[in-house]
């Protein structure tokens, strides 16, 4: 990099910076004060803006709350495997995809795409309203999902009950994560498939490996990192998701952890108690950030 | 918008009760204790002479919790301390400008304000809220004002507290004494009055589908069990999403008449049988009624009465009669209550919203608000049920959806809590949903 370079780019990513970090930090720390402050008799969230104030009792609370034994502890082992095997099915599904537009596409390749942004045309939750008509008894994903048999398979699994597809299923609820969120999976993993360079795999191939052999041992270990990314990037809003599981279930079976942020900061007295809960939840993530940013750091370093 | 628009009708209602209301930060007392808040038995403020009444008005009065805040019942009315002063009965309506309205989205006829702008000679801007806890968080930050504000009773108290509505001039709405309720005339919640006049009323019961369900819960010996009993309905059967009406479904169950009782035993029994509920029928939790259940994606809800009839005027699918959906609701002792309007301390047309207050309650605009968009009926003498039959607007089997007057009278609700008993009713509530 040459110095000029140098010294025009930070200044230009300032406006920038600043933006991002002034409006991440006061909502961020008036989130932190509200959760370490307190509560009036009228319920009103008083924050405490002085760090020499802070009341940690919430937070506390909070705590005591998400581990074993707290009221809060078996949303958190739900949240928990709803988003593992969610991602896990997300990758399932989305590596194919992404490997196919990346290396076989072809001159389909900007079609294929084009279908990959197409659900960012239209709006999450518009989305997930249309499927509750589509799963609705008699709803034309429903009947189809019959016709195929698939909910009677469902059903001899254990996995979907009587109570149809929208009944409160923590089956519908995680599939309709995966379909919420997989393009967001695919779209890094593709950029990071699609920057192979094509000659390693020919490399392998020439010195005697199968086409899976040279996937496995090639393809595979380079992917990791958009595949990571991509992984972090879906299961990050996943674990703060609440209208999924409103709008697919609605059942107090199914409620994540967003779901419990929610109730408490909508209404009544326990505002602070979902400042705190989202300032654990941050913090448990922050913990899956640092760890896939040191696995890329390690990845560049071998 | 079009009623048939207007997913966030009924949402309003989700925090209806669930606030809780505590006002009064009583002076500098205003303790910031968090949790660890402690109920004493109720208190007697005032009430005819003894002591300074509350917020040291001795002509205010009433049950009060440990921290002088007002616990209006139906045999414990209060008398709201005098805060703010009142517009003089003689006083010119303000000409021109905007009368700023602070209301639920959809929860007025915009024909009845523009008829109303024109008769005044202003224009009429309508701001929305989608809770009362929303609404009372913003108005007690100072930055807004509006002339109107629309409540639910329960929130008197904390908006008298904080000084944020002024006392009314009567002599100003005459059609209240003309046209309402006697009952609401001096309501237990707001004596004199002082403070509101009634917007609509209310019951809170059980929506079904008489085609979908394979019995009718009015027929059962305690109709409330329908929900536990529909196990044949599993998926399909909910309760409402408000951290009082459902614990308060399950005390009625059990018989309990005491809707706002602080008994932690009640308490735990509420939410060991909504838990079994849950086990039984895997409920839904939604205040989306008026919507699903028309469409039949539900078969069983906990409802209020006015989703019933929204469902009828705005939801029902082409093609589906409204004789499938039933209603009942418990006439001894059930939920039956109102909302109300009362206007801002800083209203700049106090007299004009005055005016608009007594015009809600002429009985012909409050027949075409009620019919002709929001669906919640008003408490007029001349708006009874024969004459809603009579005209079609309600279909003969939803005929319990109607508020009648006498039911008003004998009804119950959800009223105040102590800071204790809010934290109480709230955690319950939170514990079923956290499942």
């Amino acid at each position: 990099m040459n110095r000029r370079g140098g010294r025009i780019w930070p200044l230009l990513a300032l406006p920038g910076t600043a933006w991002l970090s002034a409006f991440f930090l006061v909502a961020f720390y008036a989130i932190v004060c509200v959760g370490l402050g307190n509560v009036t008799e009228l319920y009103q969230p008083v924050p405490h803006w002085n760090p020499l104030d802070w009341n940690v009792g919430y937070l506390f609370q909070g705590v005591s709350d998400v581990f074993p034994g707290g009221q809060t502890w078996p949303v958190v082992v739900r949240t928990v495997l709803y988003v593992a095997i969610a991602v896990v099915l997300s990758l399932a599904i989305g590596y194919p995809v992404a490997y196919y537009a990346a290396r076989h596409a072809g001159r389909h390749r900007g079609l294929v795409l084009t279908l990959l942004v197409l659900p960012f045309w239209i709006s999450y939750l518009m989305r997930m309203f249309a499927w509750t008509n589509l799963l609705d008894t008699g709803g034309y994903a429903d009947r189809v999902l019959s016709v195929l048999s698939i909910d009677s398979l469902l059903r001899s699994l254990g996995l979907l009950d009587s109570g149809g597809w929208l009944g409160g299923q923590a089956i519908t609820v995680v599939l309709a994560l995966v379909y919420g969120y997989v393009p967001y999976l695919i779209l890094p993993l593709y950029a990071s498939l699609d920057r192979i360079d094509q000659r390693l795999i020919e490399a392998a191939r020439d010195l005697g490996a199968p086409p899976s052999g040279a996937f496995r041992r090639v393809v595979l270990p380079l992917s990791r990192p958009g595949m990571l990314g991509g992984l972090v990037l879906i299961a990050l809003p996943m674990f703060g998701d609440y209208y999924t599981p409103d709008l697919m279930s609605g059942s107090p079976q199914t409620s994540m952890i967003g779901n419990v942020i929610n109730g408490y900061v909508q209404g009544g007295p326990q505002k602070s108690l979902g400042a705190a809960l989202t300032l654990l939840l941050a913090a448990g993530l922050l913990v899956l950030m640092l760890y896939y940013l040191r696995s890329l750091r390690s990845e560049r370093y071998t | 918008m079009h009623p048939k628009e207007r997913p966030s009708a009924v949402t309003r209602r989700s925090l209806l009760a669930r606030a809780g209301g505590l006002a009064l930060t009583a002076g500098a007392g205003a303790s910031l204790a968090g949790c660890e808040n402690t109920t004493t038995p109720v208190a007697v403020a005032g009430a005819g002479g003894s002591g300074k009444g509350i917020l040291g008005d001795p002509t205010a009065g009433g049950p009060v919790d440990a921290s002088g805040i007002p616990l209006a019942r139906r045999d414990y009315p209060v008398t709201l301390p005098r805060v703010n002063d009142q517009v003089a009965s003689g006083a010119k309506p303000e000409r021109g400008g905007e009368l700023h309205v602070y209301n639920y989205a959809d929860y007025l006829n915009p024909a009845v304000l523009k008829a109303f702008g024109k008769q005044e000679g202003v224009s009429v801007r309508v701001t929305t809220f989608q809770s009362v806890d929303e609404a009372f968080s913003k108005l007690s930050s100072g930055r807004l004002t509006f002339d109107v504000i629309f409540s639910s009773p329960d929130q008197l108290s904390r908006l008298v507290g904080r000084r944020l509505i002024q006392p009314l001039n009567f002599e100003l709405v005459p059609n209240l004494e003309r046209n309402a309720w006697r009952e609401l005339h001096d309501p237990f919640y707001d004596r004199g009055p002082r403070y509101s006049v009634p917007y609509t009323v209310y019951t809170t019961g059980i929506g079904w589908r008489k085609d979908k369900l394979s019995f009718d819960p009015s027929k059962l010996d305690q109709p409330w069990d329908a929900f536990w009993e529909a196990g044949s309905a599993r998926g399909r059967v909910g309760i409402l999403d408000d951290s009082r009406e459902a614990p308060g479904m399950a005390l009625m169950r059990r018989g309990v008449t005491d809707l706002n009782t602080e008994d932690p035993a009640l308490m735990k029994q509420a939410l060991s049988d909504l838990q079994a509920l849950d086990q039984r029928v895997r409920v839904k939790v939604s205040i989306s009624e008026y919507e699903t259940l028309p469409a039949g994606r539900m078969w069983l809800h906990q409802s209020w009465s006015g989703d019933l009839l929204n469902a009828v005027i705005s939801y029902l699918p082409k093609g589906t009669s409204p004789e499938v959906l039933g209603y009942w609701y418990q006439a001894a002792g059930g939920p039956i209550f109102n909302d109300c309007i009362c206007v801002g301390a800083g209203a700049e047309k106090p007299v004009i919203a005055h005016r608009f207050l007594n015009y809600l309650l002429d009985d012909k605009v409050a027949y075409d608000n009620f019919v002709g968009y929001v669906g919640y009926q008003p408490p007029l003498n001349a708006i009874d049920a024969n004459l809603l039959f009579k005209r079609g607007i309600v279909p003969e089997s939803l005929r319990s959806t109607v508020v009648t007057h006498e039911a008003y009278a004998n009804g119950n609700a959800y009223l105040t809590l102590s800071s204790a008993g809010q934290q109480l009713w709230d955690s319950t509530w939170a514990t079923f949903r956290n499942g």
